[in-house]
């Protein structure tokens, strides 16, 4: 008969003992004769009467495995035929099944253990110095903080001092240029000002809808596997190949020259339209619109007023021209003083002052944004600062700081993924088409505490580009500690949401001192 | 569903022509008559078989012969034959030939006798007349007419014409002068004005060249006694098929068989699926008959209930001959031992596939392969079988492993293995036209392509690769070529073979229909060429057959000694159920396709095809917890258990679901391995008797009416294990139909419920981790409770013997063992047992006996398929390797009374240990907790005589 301790965990052998001639269930539910102990029948509803066979399911085996470590299996393994890698006594089969193999095993897990170790080490090396960045750049951003927060009361105090200058200025040529702007061409151009706008907004609309629809019909074109039944669909990605240039997806080179469908393709990207004289093609449209429309129409009209002034500005003024030089001073006096009289009517246009009013606006808006760009500065730079210790940011010690928009990639053959690590995830085709996000940092591992170790194991990038007829692409980042920072593999699990294992030394603890002492067990 | 996509009888020529046909004789009333008689002068009777010739004519075209052919078998199957002689071309004929597995031997005995009015014979009960003037043909038993064909006048051979001859028929037979009214049409009133889609036919996009003009087959079977019919499988529908014509129609169409990809089918509906047997099982409390319809051709069929107790029905072929088997029976049994002596008994499974198969699409690496098996036994949760949907394949080119994800297919095939488990790999019958291909290459070469409608060249279609071409499996050039790819070792001429595989690797035959994406119907054009010139139409139901056939065949041969293959198949035709499994293809996760999926794998049942499943999940969709944890609970109860997804759907093996589901889920996939033993016994009756693993209610009970509709419950195999799973949402509990004066024993609770001779429902608890599963009284079950990774590694765990005593205080049962994958069975290595319990009443007290017995040695021509096994060595090889096997556990349900004493019988039988829970006994009419005994340890081998006695 089985021995009655066989199978049974070293914590609890002091309760494998006989009462007399019984022996009770460990969870005190039962008494049973103690020979039914390990009679390979299952007596105990907790299982806890068979130690050392198979018959109560649910149940654990622990073999001692001397000379390495000793560890428990399920009971379903037990005298089932196969040797378990967990015990290499053999224990876990009737004698003569599984050789013991611990010494080999134990000396391979030493030296596998040692590797990692060493590794491990290697790359708490490296983690350190990711810490000491995250101290620097904390010390750094203090600096920068305070640094910029001198500088937003600085521009803050200018800013002032600006809109003052400009009040005044505006408040001197506020009626003049009313009256200008009441000038049919002045109007004319609103309008024109307006449809460009309109226009362009409508053209970006347009472009973007197009971009969209590209990009359903790319992911239609690699993706569309699954409804493949779909004779129409199938048309529509032939229909898009041939409007798009690209070639055939998935489709059987009849003819053995290869790259007679890529010639094809690329004679259809060279056929670029020709434009008429003058015309501009989208580039610049993109270039110059924007500038056109960023003019300030009000100084564009004094620019005309003064430009139309220069060389005859009005016939009062040219008129001295044709005055025989005689008369001439006389004349002058005379225009000067009806001039004055016409500007106090409102009837001519005196002196210009509206040119310093407007260069006052333009300086305090400059002024504004100076500030405005400070304040963003500073206030990234307060979060930056906050996320650098945060458990949920970079880690408790902000080893991860380091890492911030490091970015990864993977070439899988098809597509080369890249992980912008803390930014975004991305799969771009190595053969052409557009580039997908698979989504943007979304948080670690929810499925664990923040601030324990296997919080850091896991990212989640999500709302990524939406895959044609499925979800929003998204990334599931699994790292483990490694001496650099890697992907090792890409798998698209479920369809859209990808697996990306990765290592990287911030995941590298340095080898606890129980690790070390884990020889004696042996 | 696209409606669009699918033809009805109305935009199907020949469908419109036969149900025209029908609607004219029914206007017509009693005035109709079938034009088609039989020349008396013309029988011949062959001098020693119970076999006849003879010609016949039809009145509308006296120029068309045909020819009869009738013979008795020898079990008394009557089979009828016609084809058109001498006519401008020939019918497919050939079509039994793929079904039967020989030709079937003719009745000495048997005698026919020439008649004034018919031509007669009489065996046994039964008697079959050939009525001469209408010919009809009627299948008598007892004097009570139990199948008819052609008494509704509507049989009707399009013979062969020119489209010249027809265009003008008849019209010159005016020869006294054209002055009476001319009938344009002598044909008409029969045949119909209009020569409708006879020499083309366009639907949709595509255009029917249709080069033999018209040649359909019409033919009314009834069955005046019989008033339910079943069969004719693959249909989304219940068990007792619906009429679809007559004032009680449910459906408007009728029934189709025509292999088909349907893509989201319809949960009830007649429309055709990806399989068809055309054999249908009539059924009356007096008796069951079948019509096994041997045609291969785009067929719908009619039924109809013009009164109760009574069916017509009318099949309507696209082309073919008239080749029909009428199986007298007169009980379900012995209809499926006929139509199992015709086309053969379902084959013994790998005693691994009847475990549990997690399959998707796709696991997507060796890595994610590794990764699942990982998962599973972290779980404690058994799995046998890890399936490779088309996604392994680069470029979708078969066999070709894709070593971006799959680098080391053999290293990932053997990391599997090692612990029993086996993989299935898809293998499906398109091959992408790629010079770089092998399959497709040496196919090419070899030129065993299907043609198009030239019959030049390959045909081309497009499917999963793009363009791709299929392998003509009619042609016997295709054969050698299909196994020598499955070689494992490197071909000595230096040609491709499968060698990146292993000898167990089970094959996927999928999209046999053949699917098409871009042809009619989803599938192949009709005029396409097969060999011997046979057009696509005349074969295409029998296609997907082949395919497996030939990969049972090819994978056979990769070992030596030969393993039992697994091949799984979704199309399918009468004689598939000897080459593996099938599933019911891409159903759809809702509750109504969970409820029809066990209809669907029931009718499957009775047309041979045992080892059917469902996807269990649903193949679309992502089901909620709720219905997946019902979903499995059909699904350990199916012949086939497989879990099967989409691409699209979210990852739902049972090791990701959240407690209590998980551990629900495990309970039961456990429950299944528990009961494998039941399952390959009942595999092992199939493959000998023809009778189905799943038994629906009226194959159990043929004289109760009351169940013949029933088919939500189902006995499995002759274990007594009475299954009705839950099929609805928010359900907590089932009602159970009882059909006899017995005691029924909740499987899980021992709550013993009676039922009634007049039928009887009980109420059973159905919470969401609970099975309806009954035990009925009277029965032996045994089973193995130790859990393991895989079934194999279950091969030395000890039995445990469920004794559910019946109300006469007796119960029986049978236990059938072999090595589980290979043929030594063939050869007697085998184990084959009976258990009886018997109560005595002996002096004082009363004695229950409980005893094994060995069965092969009885009889050794049932212990294996078709009888090959001559004699039977009780002390084999296998049996000697399961001596140390033993009974661990005896479960005895039913016992009223404490007992005094349990032995083991004979020399020094000491007392076992024994506990007993008092309760209700078997005989009696109290209901209640039964009184249980259970008795540990008898430590008898289960390959041995033993017998245990409990004295009360």
């Amino acid at each position: 008969a089985l021995d009655k301790t066989h199978g049974v965990r070293p914590d609890l052998l002091a309760r494998y003992a006989p009462q007399g001639s019984t022996w009770k269930c460990l969870d005190g539910s039962k008494e049973i004769a103690w020979s039914a102990v390990n009679d390979d029948y299952c007596d105990c509803p907790d299982g806890s009467d068979e130690p050392g066979t198979s018959a109560c399911p649910n149940s654990s085996f622990y073999c001692r495995n001397a000379g390495h470590i000793g560890s428990s299996i399920l009971s379903s393994r037990v005298n089932d035929g196969l040797c378990e890698p967990e015990c290499c006594d053999g224990s876990d089969e009737k004698p003569g099944v599984c050789p013991n193999v611990c010494d080999e095993v134990g000396k391979e897990y030493r030296k596998k253990r040692d590797a990692e170790r060493k590794m491990q080490k290697t790359g708490s090396k490296i983690r350190s110095t990711y810490i000491a960045y995250a101290h620097k750049e904390k010390t750094r951003l203090e600096g920068l903080i305070a640094e910029l927060e001198k500088e937003v009361a600085t521009r803050e105090a200018e800013v002032a001092r600006l809109r003052e200058i400009a009040e005044h200025a505006e408040s001197l040529s506020a009626a003049d240029i009313e009256h200008k702007q009441k000038s049919p061409l002045y109007q004319s151009l609103l309008t024109h000002h307006t449809a460009l706008k309109s226009l362009q907004r409508e053209h970006k609309k347009h472009l973007e809808r197009e971009k969209a629809l590209g990009e359903v019909l790319d992911s239609l074109r690699t993706g569309y596997n699954p409804n493949y039944q779909d004779m129409a669909v199938l048309e529509a990605v032939r229909g898009w190949e041939t409007l798009a240039g690209l070639p055939h997806i998935n489709d059987v080179r009849k003819d053995e020259s290869e790259g007679a469908g890529d010639a094809a393709a690329e004679g259809q990207v060279q056929e670029a339209e020709e434009l008429e004289e003058g015309i501009w093609d989208a580039a610049k449209i993109e270039k110059e619109l924007d500038k056109l429309l960023k003019e300030d129409h009000t100084s564009l009209l004094l620019q005309h007023d003064k430009h139309i002034d220069a060389p005859g500005p009005s016939i009062l003024f040219d008129l001295s021209s044709y005055v025989p030089d005689s008369i001439r001073p006389e004349f002058e006096a005379f225009r000067d003083i009806v001039v004055s009289w016409l500007a106090a009517f409102g009837l001519a246009k005196p002196v210009d002052v509206s040119g310093s009013a407007d260069f006052a606006r333009q300086e305090l808006s400059d002024s504004e944004h100076s500030l405005k760009l400070t304040e963003n500065e500073l206030k990234e730079a307060r979060v930056d600062f906050g996320d650098i210790f945060d458990p949920k940011g970079f880690g408790p010690e902000g080893e991860w700081k380091k890492l911030d928009g490091l970015c990864l990639s993977k070439d899988t053959g098809d597509y080369t993924y890249e992980i912008c690590l803390f930014d975004e995830a991305k799969q771009k085709p190595n053969k052409g088409g557009s580039n997908f996000s698979l989504g943007k940092f979304t948080s670690w591992d929810t499925q664990q505490e923040p601030g324990t170790p296997a919080y850091y194991h896991k990212q989640r990038y999500t709302l990524g580009a939406k895959c044609w007829n499925g979800p929003q692409r998204s990334v599931e980042l699994v790292l483990e500690c490694g001496i650099e920072n890697a992907l090792l593999s890409v798998a698209e699990l479920e369809k859209c949401e990808y697996q990306i294992t990765g290592t990287t030394p911030a995941l590298c603890t340095p080898p606890t001192d129980d690790d070390a002492t884990g020889k004696d067990e042996l | 569903l696209k409606t669009g996509d699918w033809k009805t009888c109305a935009t199907s020529g020949f469908c419109r022509r036969g149900r025209a046909l029908s609607a004219r004789a029914e206007e017509a009333g009693s005035s109709w008559h079938s034009p088609y008689s039989l020349d008396p002068a013309s029988v011949s009777i062959a001098p020693a078989d119970a076999a006849f010739t003879a010609s016949v004519r039809s009145s509308i075209h006296p120029d068309a012969k045909f020819g009869l052919d009738v013979r008795v078998h020898e079990d008394g199957v009557v089979r009828v034959r016609m084809d058109e002689v001498d006519g401008l071309r020939k019918h497919y004929d050939e079509a039994a030939s793929w079904s039967l597995i020989e030709e079937p031997s003719i009745s000495h005995d048997v005698q026919w006798t020439v008649g004034k009015k018919d031509v007669r014979a009489k065996f046994g009960a039964n008697e079959v007349s050939v009525q001469f003037s209408p010919l009809k043909v009627t299948l008598f038993r007892d004097g009570h007419e139990e199948v008819v064909l052609n008494g509704r006048g509507l049989m009707h051979m399009e013979h062969f014409r020119t489209k010249e001859g027809t265009a003008v028929p008849e019209v010159a037979e005016a020869d006294d002068g054209a002055q009476k009214p001319l009938q344009v049409n002598a044909a008409a009133w029969f045949e119909g004005e209009e020569q409708d889609a006879w020499w083309e036919e366009t639907w949709s996009t595509w255009t029917d060249s249709k080069p033999k003009g018209p040649e359909s087959l019409s033919l009314d079977i009834n069955f005046p006694n019989h008033g339910n019919v079943y069969g004719i499988p693959q249909h989304a529908t219940r068990l007792s098929l619906p009429a679809t014509t007559g004032p009680d129609a449910e459906y408007t169409e009728p029934y189709r068989l025509f292999n088909a990809d349907v893509f989201e089918y319809l949960p009830d509906s007649p429309m055709s699926l990806y399989g068809s047997i055309p054999l249908m099982h009539a059924h009356s409390a007096k008796s069951t008959v079948a019509v096994f319809n041997s045609i291969g051709s785009d067929t719908w069929i009619d039924v109809k209930y013009p009164k109760k107790g009574s069916t017509q029905t009318h099949w309507i072929s696209e082309s073919g001959i008239l080749d029909v088997f009428l199986l007298p029976g007169p009980t379900p049994e012995k209809v499926f031992e006929q139509y199992a002596r015709l086309t053969g008994a379902p084959v013994l499974p790998p005693a691994w596939a009847l475990a549990y198969h997690q399959c998707r699409w796709n696991y997507v690496s060796s890595d994610d392969v590794r990764g699942v098996q990982e998962r599973f036994d972290e779980s404690d949760i058994p799995v046998d079988v890890f399936w490779l949907d088309i996604e392994y394949a680069e470029g979708h080119k078969y066999f070709m492993w894709d070593q971006k994800t799959f680098p080391d297919p053999v290293e990932m095939i053997q990391d599997v293995e090692a612990l029993e488990r086996k993989m299935v790999v898809i293998i499906d019958p398109h091959l992408k036209r790629d010079s770089n291909f092998p399959a497709y290459q040496l196919a090419s070469e070899s030129e065993v392509l299907v043609k198009p409608k030239s019959g030049e060249g390959e045909y081309e279609g497009w499917c999963w690769p793009g363009s791709s071409s299929w392998v003509d499996f009619f042609n016997p050039g295709a054969w050698d070529y299909w196994k020598s790819l499955f070689q494992l070792s490197p071909r000595a001429d230096g040609k491709w073979s499968w060698t990146e595989s292993t000898a167990k690797v089970g094959i996927w035959n999928d999209m046999n229909e053949p699917s098409i994406f871009n042809g009619p119907e989803i599938s192949m054009p009709r005029d396409s060429i097969h060999y011997g010139g046979w057009e696509h139409r005349d074969v295409h139901n029998i296609n997907g057959m082949l395919f497996t056939n030939h990969t049972y065949q090819a994978a056979a041969l990769r070992a030596d000694p030969p393993l039992r293959p697994f091949v799984l198949t979704r199309s399918f035709y009468a004689g598939s159920q000897r080459f593996g499994a099938m599933w019911t293809g891409d159903n759809l996760g809702t509750w109504e396709h969970m409820a029809v999926g066990l209809k669907m794998v029931l009718a499957n049942g009775l047309g041979g095809m045992s080892f059917a499943g469902s996807d269990v999940g649903g193949f679309f969709g992502n089901p909620d917890a709720e219905m997946l944890v019902r979903w499995y609970g059909v699904g350990i109860f199916n012949p086939f258990f497989r879990a099967h997804a989409h691409i699209d759907t979210k990852r739902r093996e049972p090791y990701l679901l959240d407690e209590p589901y998980r551990s629900i889920l495990r309970d039961m996939i456990r429950l299944r391995y528990a009961m494998l033993p039941v399952w390959y016994t009942a595999f092992h009756e199939a493959s000998v008797t023809g009778m189905p693993v799943l038994r629906p209610q009226y194959t159990v009970f043929p004289k109760d009416e009351a169940g013949f509709a029933i088919d939500d419950q189902f006995y499995v195999g002759a274990s007594g294990l009475l299954v009705k799973p839950v099929t609805e949402k928010g359900a907590t509990e089932a009602s159970v139909y009882l059909a006899e004066d017995q005691v029924y024993y909740n499987y899980f609770t021992h709550e013993a419920y009676r039922g009634s001779a007049r039928g009887k429902h009980v109420t059973l608890p159905a919470a969401l981790h609970e099975i309806p599963v009954l035990i009925r009284g009277g029965s032996i079950v045994p089973t193995r409770e130790r859990f393991r990774r895989s079934s194999p590694l279950m091969k030395a765990d000890p039995f445990t013997l469920r004794v559910a005593l019946g109300a006469d205080g007796a119960a029986q049962g049978r236990l059938y063992l072999d090595d589980g994958e290979t043929y030594a069975h063939e050869r007697g290595e085998l184990v084959w047992r009976g258990f009886s319990a018997s109560m005595d009443k002996k002096g004082k007290g009363r004695t229950l006996r409980i005893a094994s017995e060995d069965l092969a040695s009885r009889d050794p021509r049932g212990a294996v398929e078709r009888g090959a096994l001559g004699a039977y060595e009780a002390r084999n090889a296998f049996a000697g390797a399961v001596e140390p096997v033993r009974v661990e556990k005896l479960v005895v349900l039913g016992l009223g009374a404490r007992p005094t004493s349990v032995r083991v019988e004979g020399a020094d039988g000491g007392e076992l240990e024994w506990e007993y829970v008092a309760g209700v006994g078997a005989d009696g009419k109290k209901e209640g907790k039964a009184g249980v005994l259970t008795v540990k340890d008898p430590a008898v081998s289960v390959a041995r005589d033993w017998a245990v006695v409990v004295k009360m």
